[in-house]
Parts: C-alpha cells; structure tokens; sequence
C-alpha cells in the first residue's frame, strides 16, 4: 500500500493530507504556520501521520506546495498552490470548472480543463485585502471572533460600503462606520461585500464556467460565500473542509508520480 | 566569450560610472535619448555620444517632489535621479513625447528644473496611415538635426549621417546574428546576459560595441551547449522601455524553462530591421521608424495586431507560451493589455502576466505565477 502525503504550507496554515494507494482519505491535519514553515510542515505531517496510526517509514512520497512549499524538508517534489487547488477541487467535484481560493495572503481564480488541468488563472498576491489577514484584521477592528463573521453577515439589516482596495484603509474605515453608529452586523456584511467585489474582478479576468468551488480558509465565512454568490449570480460549492483542497490535490499529484514510478 | 560577457556586465552593472568615465575618455558630450525610437545615429552624426536613458536600481525619494508616485518606474527614477546630480555627465536630452502621456512630462520638468544645454521635443507620429504622416516626421528629423547643429555649431552633412546609419546598421546585424545563433542554441546565454548584451549596446558607443559583438559571435560559433530538451520554451514580451528586472528572468530559467527568442524593447525589439540606406539618410531614419520599428501599444498601424507578431515568433520558436512582462502604471501598455490577452485566448496561446513594479516586486508571487504557468504548459 503505498502511502502519500500532500503538505500545503500556507502563509497562515499548514494543511497535510494523507492518501491510501486507493485514493482514500486516511487523515489530515490543520494548524497555524507560525514563523517556522519548516517546522510548522513537521509538526503537520507527524500529527496527520499519528491520525492515521501511520508512521514516517510507512510513506512513499511527499509532495509540498503552497507559499512555504519550499519549506518541506522532507519533500519529493514541489508543486504550486494554484495546480494543486485545482487537482483537488476536481477530485471533489468533478464536474468543476472554476476554483475561487482564498487563503490567508492571496487570492486566485483557476479555470480548470475536463480533466482538473489549470487552463488559466489569475492571482492577487500584492495586497491583503480580500484575504484571510484581512477578515483577521477586521475581526479584530469589529472586536469579534473570526468565526463570528459569517453569521453577523445574516443579521445584517442596513447596507454599508467598506472599501475593497486596502486593509489598512479598510480598518481605518470600519473605525469611522462605528463612530457614524453603525451597527457591528452592518459592517460585517459590508467587509464580506468588499471581498466579494476583489474576487468579481477577478472571476471577470478568468472567465466563469460553472461548476463554481470555493476553497481555502475564507470559504469558512458563510457570509463572504453568499456575498460572492450575489455577485457571480451562480452557487458555490463548498468542501466540508475547504482549507485541505490544496493538500489533497498534492496528494492527489504524489500518488499520480508514485503511481507512474512503479510502471 | 567569457571576457565580452564580463565587460558587457561591468558597463551595465553600474551604467552612471561607466558613461560618466566615457564622456572623460572620449571626451565628447553625452546626450541621453529617452527611450524608445529615438533616431541615435543622428546624435552621432553630430559627433556626439547618444546613450538611451534607463530605469535606476534605487527606490525613488527626492524624486517624488515632481512626479507623481502613479508613474511608471523609468519616468520617476529618471527623474529622480535629475534631482539628485546622478545624471550630471549628461550634456542635453532627447525626448520622444508622443509615446505615453508620462514621457510628455518631462521636457517641461527638465526645462523647469534643471535647464540641460540642450534639450529637444521630437513629435514623431504613433499611427502610420501613409504619406502625410511620413512628411511630419521626415520635418521633425530635420528640426531635430538643426537643433543638434545649432547646439555644436557644426553641420552634419548627409555623409557623416550615412556613416553613421552604417555602424548603427552594423550593430544591428551583429545583435541579429547574436540571437540567431541563440534560437538554435538557447542554452548558450542566460536570458539575463541577452539582455546585458542589449543594454549594453544603448550605453556604448557603437564602434566599441560591434568589436566586442564581433568577438562575441565568434566565441559563441565555436561554442558547443548540450541541448536541454526537457526544458520548456517561453518567449518574454513587453517590458516595453525600460529593463526588466533580471530576477524575472532568473526565475524563469531556474523553473525549468528556457528563452530562445524575446518581444521586449531591451531585447530583439531595439535593433530590429535596418535602415534602408537609398538616397536621403533623414528619409531612411524616417521610413526605419515609421514601417520597420516593432509593433507595440505606443506605435501602430491600424490592421496589424501586436499579439499577432508575438504569437508568431512564439510560434516560429517552437515555444509553448508567452510570459507578458508588463510595467505597472505604464498608460499605453496596460490599456492595450486586455486586447493582448484576448488575443492570446483566440488563438488558445498559454500566457501569464508578470507585473513589474520600480519599488516593489513580491518574488514569491512572481515564483508561484511562473511555476504554476510552467506546470500548466507541462502538463502537471
């Protein structure tokens, strides 16, 4: 049975999936970067790898990926994000043809072929706003849980607009919407619509293709989900745990090159 | 080939020495062309040393008190460096204003500022539609010799033009015969050492430039590279006056994939297509400059699409895709970039857009985007 792991060293988590010589699911594990990828991607193997009552010697291949996919020592190969996104959202919904991923520092759309093949893709990495760090950030400006923010977007009754374009403003902003009064709910709603509208552009620049998945950590927040669905005027779908698509596509792709090793 | 190419990288390592040093060695006038087109052979005519002007390395400071930070990186680190005395070996400058609306700026800043010996506006045409715009431009060419004379007060006469067209010709068919040689054999030059070779031509003179091209050439005839045939085939394109920052193209020979041939202005771009010498040099210069200069969003002719001059040496490569190398705030450029990138979809060609930021460039992103690009292209 050959045993594969997939690592995905994200810029606030790191993910790992393990795969069986099936294809099945045997565990994964989820858990703050830190400052220390290559620690942070030990730590997240070894726990998935305890899970899964499996030990080092038990894998044949490990394929990182991700912002810290460098970070893998003990890696086979390296693989990017935006190719592992897509492998892994193929595997969950075959039928996919657009993924919307955000993480924690960037965010991307993938077109994706009839076989989970990128065909294009378009990457915001050059400011936080509409990434996890900025929902962080927010959170912390609204003095809420993050988790809190997707069921303030359902309370919301009253339309307020934060701005898309910065997280530093962006905070600067939620801070002056709370002195007009503005009811913390209100806000929330406002931000995930900031979000949404960063992705739309980006969606434009790609092209929609149903089916639509959603991954990454952002995708947690049921609000920023039903804002962009607003927008895109087309449902999402959404993993149950839409933080592992990039690691199970990694996994996905170890087993693939062990599969291709052995003849 | 070792010894031209370590020449080739001191001058471009630290251009303000090396052309500050030239002006003393040849003790001539240095006048800086603001790229791109500028006709240079008729600054040498006039037994002066043309130099095109490029982006500095430093982050903009000074600066920023008489450009806005939304210009592209080569319009505030030139002027920049105007401010700060970096550029005090330059004796006058040549600004080709019709090509964006931020070169327009900057005779005005110049003027304003710093008051150059010498200073000339050229008007040259952006649409070719025939021979009206041929006139206008032949005139600016006169004017633009003129001011030259009147600045030396010698005349340049049609024969020392023509001398001149012939170095610059020559220099143009060495370059060529450069990048011939590397479409067969891409592994022989880094695509960073290309670009040094490119450079390097706009900052020396052209008689010094073609004996070292010449030895060059030679070296790399006799040179043997193994074929790495697994590395895949990418052409740069764009970047359109101004040197792309190298860790690009590092990069993109560090991901598996190789540069056989490029579409960039510090690149195959600058010494494209000779000037036809038949009769009156300025109206040789005009008609180069007018139908023989590169296609690009700055300078067109209404039925020729630049993606598909791109596509076609894509193709002509044998490569598999086009990285877009685009400059961030560059007006002309990134209004005709979606154009660009329909285009690129028509035709089913892979690209991926690189932007370029003077300050600012996140390597990381740029990694993952040539990576992911290069996985794609490869099947992944």
């Amino acid at each position: 049975m050959a045993i594969v792991v997939g690592v995905d060293v994200g810029s606030l988590c790191t993910k790992t999936v393990i795969l069986d010589g099936d294809g099945g699911i045997l565990s994964y594990d989820i858990m703050r970067s830190g400052h220390y990828y290559k620690g942070a991607a030990d730590e997240s193997i070894e726990s998935a790898l305890k899970s899964a009552g499996l030990k080092k010697s038990d894998v044949s291949y490990i394929l990182g990926t991700g912002y810290g996919r460098g970070a893998v020592a003990e890696a086979d190969a390296e693989v990017t994000e935006i190719t592992c996104h897509a492998r892994g959202a193929a595997r969950l919904f075959p039928e996919v043809h657009t993924v919307i991923d955000i993480g924690g520092q960037d965010s991307k759309v993938i077109g994706i072929g009839d076989n989970g093949r990128v065909i294009n893709f378009v990457m915001n990495d050059k400011c936080a706003a509409g990434t996890g760090r900025f929902l962080e950030v927010m959170a912390l400006a609204l003095s809420v849980d993050i988790g809190e923010m997707g069921d303030l977007f359902f309370a919301s009754k009253e339309k307020v607009e934060v701005s898309s374009m910065c997280t530093v403003f962006a905070e600067s902003e939620v801070i002056s919407l709370f002195a007009q009064g503005h009811k913390k709910a209100d806000i929330a709603a406002g931000i995930a619509h900031a979000i949404a509208r960063r992705i739309v552009g980006m969606v434009g620049q790609v092209g929609l293709r149903e089916k639509v998945v959603m991954s990454g950590g952002v995708a947690k927040n049921s609000g920023v989900v039903r804002a962009i669905e607003e927008r895109i005027e087309t449902r999402l779908l959404v993993p149950r745990e839409p933080q592992i698509v990039g690691a199970l596509g990694a996994a996905i792709i170890a087993s693939e090159r062990m599969s291709a090793t052995i003849g | 080939m070792e010894r031209v190419l370590s020449k080739i990288a001191e001058v471009t390592s630290d251009p303000y020495a090396y052309v500050a040093g030239l002006k003393e060695r040849k003790n001539k006038k240095i006048i800086g062309c603001f790229p791109m087109h500028v006709p240079e052979e008729i600054v040498h005519a006039a037994d002066l040393i043309p130099v095109v002007i490029w982006r500095g390395n430093e982050p903009v400071t000074w600066g920023h008190a008489h450009v806005p930070p939304y210009d592209c990186g080569i319009t505030r680190s030139f002027v920049d460096d105007a401010v700060r005395g970096k550029l005090s070996f330059m004796d006058g400058f040549v600004f080709h204003i019709r090509q964006c609306l931020q070169a327009g700026e900057f005779p005005f800043i110049m003027e304003r500022h710093f008051k150059p010996a010498y200073q000339k506006i050229l008007y040259l045409p952006a649409i070719y539609p025939g021979d009206p715009t041929r006139d206008f431009a032949l005139k600016e060419l006169e004017s633009f010799k003129t001011s030259l004379e009147d600045f030396t007060g010698k005349m340049i006469s049609d024969d020392s033009l023509k001398k001149s067209i012939e170095i610059y010709n020559k220099n143009r068919s060495l370059m060529e015969r450069v990048y011939e040689i590397r479409r067969a054999k891409p592994e022989i030059l880094k695509a960073k050492e290309v670009m040094q070779i490119v450079w390097s031509s706009m900052l020396m003179p052209k008689e010094d430039h073609n004996e070292l091209l010449t030895e060059l050439i030679k070296g790399m005839e006799e040179k043997s590279v193994k074929a790495q045939k697994e590395r895949i085939k990418v052409i740069p394109v764009g970047c359109l006056c101004q040197t792309l920052q190298f860790d690009i193209l590092d990069l993109i020979e560090d991901l598996g994939m190789i540069v056989p041939d490029d579409d960039l202005y510090i690149g195959s771009r600058y010494f494209a297509n000779p000037v036809n010498l038949n009769g009156n040099p300025l109206k040789a210069l005009a008609d180069r400059y007018l139908t023989k200069t590169p296609l690009c969003p700055t300078k067109g002719v209404w039925d020729i699409h630049w993606g598909d001059e791109a596509i076609k040496r894509m193709r002509d490569n044998d490569a598999k895709g086009i990285i877009s190398v685009r400059v961030k705030y560059c007006p002309p450029h990134t209004c005709y970039y979606p154009d660009f990138r329909s285009k690129m979809a028509e035709e089913g060609v892979p690209e991926v857009m690189i932007e370029m930021e003077h300050e600012i460039i996140s390597l990381e992103g740029v990694k993952t985007r040539l990576q992911s690009f290069a996985e794609t292209i490869g099947g992944v």
